[in-house]
């Protein structure tokens, strides 16, 4: 029997993502008999293993069919043959099997001994028939109309117990091991102002989250300093390249020195931090979305900003967003004009929820621009000569080679669109207030701002409306890899410049 | 790479009898072994082996290019074939890339990562292939 005080767990952290429609339909379903009596269903979850963390993503529902459950108790009672029913199912598929079921009005999610119980047979019996895939128990509570959580995972012989729980619209509180939370002493002098529009909770929750952020140039730095002053708990700074000289312009913390020393713009971004407030924890990572390293930093946020110019980044923002359930913002900006007459100055924010269309789907990505940035720079060399000689011989260039334009843009217009991702960062970190658009663009020199709303539709063909939640279980249908002859990312939270040069 | 992409898409044409695998050994490429071509008539080749190079960020990125053994005397006959890229060692082979892009102005559909991929890429060689002049 399983003890409450899990003597025997690792300290490795388990993490829970849950999503729309998916965790809606769970609410309905386990909330059945409330108030005064149980009720459970089984459940599919994806999940990626990181050094550091369990990340298990809820992928769907098995709800029970009639005779499934016994109506007669209080407590949850599952009858062999939804067991068996969702053992030989698991057989079919590839994703981790579950049981989440509720306890009473007012219950603190605490495993009873019938749990207990519950979760050591089940940890075995799904081995059996899910070899090397996690069995995860979850217990939903409503307690004072909040909604808490406790949970475990048996994976590789050992128990981890549920730290964090990140939810893409539903406030969940996480009970570890089914105990309330010590309350933590917040100083809140500073973000007075946020606390008094927000409440003593918002302030609470920024320090018990995350945000990551990829790009640490113009957007990407605005974004973070917003979020450090906010009071966030953990920023996850992604960025491959160096500070130089026309960066100065626009990157917050960046200095000529930094230029002269070509600092990695994700070292400025951390010592930027540092300078707002020490106690927040800064991931400084040199590289680049979707590697490896990176994929497993970002998907223990609660939120992901896109602040790049780049397409794959773009890419691999919405592949997450649905794969692993974690809410994204894309954000860019350009200015459009020529021969020093402005004609536009463009901001557009993107919002990827789980159930939201991809990058594909919304038709953001230009294949031959993304096929260009992710080349070698020998093959860029290559093609580029090919072309040249495909002109000499009065061929048309173009399938070697076509000059992408370069993207204009100045520090106000990216400090105010790095401002404003931050604000929606906030907003969803808090729970506060959402986003009130799917792809937005304004125009900043047109009459009303020019602002349109776009709301698209996910194609019916795509991986993005079959593997929400299916996180490293739908690795062959991810919308991108990471090129071989990228650099090998590193972590310079613990190291310094010089490592980085 | 995706290279559980590619072992599923490659599994699709092993399962209709034609013979093709990942080698990543050097630069990571999709072999097709004796894929028929329109040769025969020509006293050419009726079938030969063709290389595809994987694209960085496969399949962010399109598949594009095709390589047959160097000295191949099918490849001054085929489309883009005296237009020679460059030459990749594979399988203990020299392979001549020559330019071929289906899916960028070349006769194709768009790259569609929903859509495309190795196995119908396939189809795409057995077209050039057939085209013989």
């Amino acid at each position: 029997m399983l003890n409450h005080e899990y003597p025997n767990v690792m300290r490795r952290s388990l993490l829970l993502r849950v999503a729309d429609p998916e965790f809606g339909t769970l609410e309905k379903l386990v909330f059945r008999r409330y108030p005064d009596q149980e009720w459970a269903t089984f459940a599919q979850f994806g999940w990626r293993e990181t050094p550091e963390a369990l990340v298990v993503t809820l992928a769907s529902i098995d709800a029970p069919i009639e005779g499934d459950l016994n109506e007669l108790v209080s407590h949850v009672a599952i009858d062999e043959q939804y067991t068996l029913r969702m053992a030989l199912n698991a057989e079919k598929h590839r994703l981790g099997v579950g049981v989440i079921h509720s306890h009473p009005k007012g219950g603190i999610p605490l495993p009873s001994s019938i749990d207990d119980d519950m979760d050591t047979y089940y940890s075995r019996y799904f081995a059996d028939f899910a070899p090397g895939r996690p069995y995860v128990s979850l217990i939903l509570s409503n307690i004072d109309g909040r909604l808490v959580i406790s949970g475990r995972a048996f994976v590789g012989n050992q128990w981890l117990v549920l730290e964090h729980t990140a939810s893409e619209r539903r406030p969940i509180d996480t009970w570890r091991g089914g105990r309330c939370p010590t309350a933590q002493i917040l100083e809140s002098d500073r973000a007075a102002r946020l606390v008094s529009a927000f409440g003593e909770e918002a302030l609470s929750r920024l320090r018990n989250s995350s945000v990551a952020i990829i790009g640490a140039g113009g957007t990407g730095s605005a974004a973070i300093e917003v979020l450090a002053r906010a009071g966030i708990g953990r920023l996850v700074v992604v960025d491959p390249d160096h500070i130089d000289r026309s960066n100065l312009e626009r990157v917050h913390g960046a200095y000529p020195k930094d230029a002269d020393d070509s600092t990695p713009k994700v070292l400025v971004a951390a010592r930027h931090v540092e300078a707002i407030d020490q106690s927040i924890r800064v991931e400084a990572l040199l590289g680049r979305l979707p590697q490896s390293d990176v994929v497993d930093a970002v998907v223990t946020a609660d939120v992901l900003l896109g602040c790049t110019d780049q397409q794959h980044s773009r890419l691999a923002l919405s592949d997450l967003a649905f794969r692993y359930l974690l809410p994204s913002i894309d954000c860019g900006v350009v200015l459009e004009g020529k021969e020093g007459a402005i004609t536009g100055q463009v901001a557009q924010l993107v919002r990827f929820r789980a159930s939201d269309p991809c990058a594909l789907c919304r038709e953001m990505i230009n294949s031959e621009r993304i096929k260009q940035e992710l080349m070698s720079d020998e093959e860029r060399a290559e093609r580029k000569q090919a072309a040249k000689d495909a002109l000499e011989r009065g061929d048309d260039p173009n399938p070697y080679w076509h000059d992408q334009p370069q993207i204009n843009t100045v520090g106000y217009l990216t400090t105010s669109v790095g401002a404003m991702v931050a604000g929606y960062a906030i907003g969803w970190v808090t729970k506060r207030f959402d986003t009130p658009f799917e792809r937005l663009q304004m125009n900043f020199v047109a009459k009303y701002l020019d602002v349109t709303d776009m709301a698209q539709n996910q194609r019916s063909e795509c991986a993005c409306g079959k593997f929400r939640g299916w996180a490293d279980q739908a690795s062959a249908d991810s919308l991108i890899s990471a090129p071989d002859h990228w650099s090998r990312v590193q972590n310079l939270s613990r190291g310094d410049a010089q490592r980085a040069k | 790479m995706n290279r559980e992409r590619i072992e599923r898409e490659l599994t699709i044409l092993r399962d209709g009898g034609q013979l093709a695998e990942l080698v990543v050994n050097g630069e990571p490429v999709v072999l097709y072994r004796n894929v028929p071509t329109d040769g025969e008539r020509y006293g050419l080749p009726a079938v030969t082996d063709v290389v595809v190079p994987v694209p960085s960020g496969y399949a962010a990125a399109a598949i594009d290019l095709a390589g047959l053994p160097a000295g191949s005397p099918l490849l001054p006959r085929l489309k883009g074939g005296t237009n020679v890229q460059r030459v990749v060692s594979v399988d203990g082979r020299q392979w001549q890339l020559v330019s071929y892009h289906p899916h960028n102005g070349g006769g194709g559909p768009p790259w569609d990562q929903m859509k495309h991929g190795f196995h119908t890429y396939f189809d795409h060689l057995i077209a050039w292939l057939h085209r013989i002049c």
